[in-house]
């Protein structure tokens, strides 16, 4: 009778607390969360820059157009390569 | 201004570097010109002053803007039914 019933010893429920990565062995994993972490952290604080940016309308009756309150010489872009920012003027006339 | 803007019409030869659309998607810029030079105008005659410098505009958006797009909106304002307010 013991040999029929000692290969199910292995399924009854208090062995499934052993299943799975031990804390030691999950350690090797911790890279992985790091470089998740460090994706999402990226990718949340890159929305909140693109929310905050002049191309965004919120509010259409208080401030329906933000763009058009920037100075001219204003850069957006992280590196400006060719372009002379410090130079720029309104080119149209006002009204 | 006004010197200045008959100087830079003369010498224009393409919508110039607009720091509020510094992407290669330049829609809203088209846009924008375009509502601007209906704006100018509307400003500028209910201010009896000559609209001339308003072309400034219109020269920009006929460079940027499609040209069915420039069609659609005028028919659109003659219409009435036009979007954008002005």
């Amino acid at each position: 009778m013991a040999a029929v019933t000692e290969p199910m010893e292995h399924l009854n429920i208090e062995c499934l607390s052993s299943y799975g990565p031990q804390p030691s062995e999950a350690l090797v994993l911790l890279p992985q969360v790091m470089v998740l972490g460090m994706g999402l952290a990226g990718a949340f604080l890159y929305l909140i820059r693109l929310a905050r940016g002049p191309h965004v309308t919120w509010n259409k009756s208080s401030n329906p157009e933000p763009w058009n309150k920037l100075d001219p010489t204003y850069q957006y872009k992280f590196v400006a390569i060719t372009t002379d920012y410090k130079n720029l003027k309104k080119d149209g006339p006002e009204f | 201004m006004a010197e200045n803007i008959g100087e830079k019409l003369k010498n224009y030869r393409t919508a110039p570097f607009d720091s509020r659309f510094p992407n290669t998607n330049q829609t809203r810029n088209c846009y924008q010109n375009y509502l601007d030079f209906h704006r100018c105008n509307k400003a500028l005659s209910a201010k009896d002053q000559d609209v001339a410098p308003c072309d400034w505009y219109k020269k920009v958006y006929q460079s940027l803007c499609p040209i069915s797009w420039v069609e659609k909106w005028d028919e659109q304002k003659e219409n009435g039914s036009f979007a954008g307010k002005i």
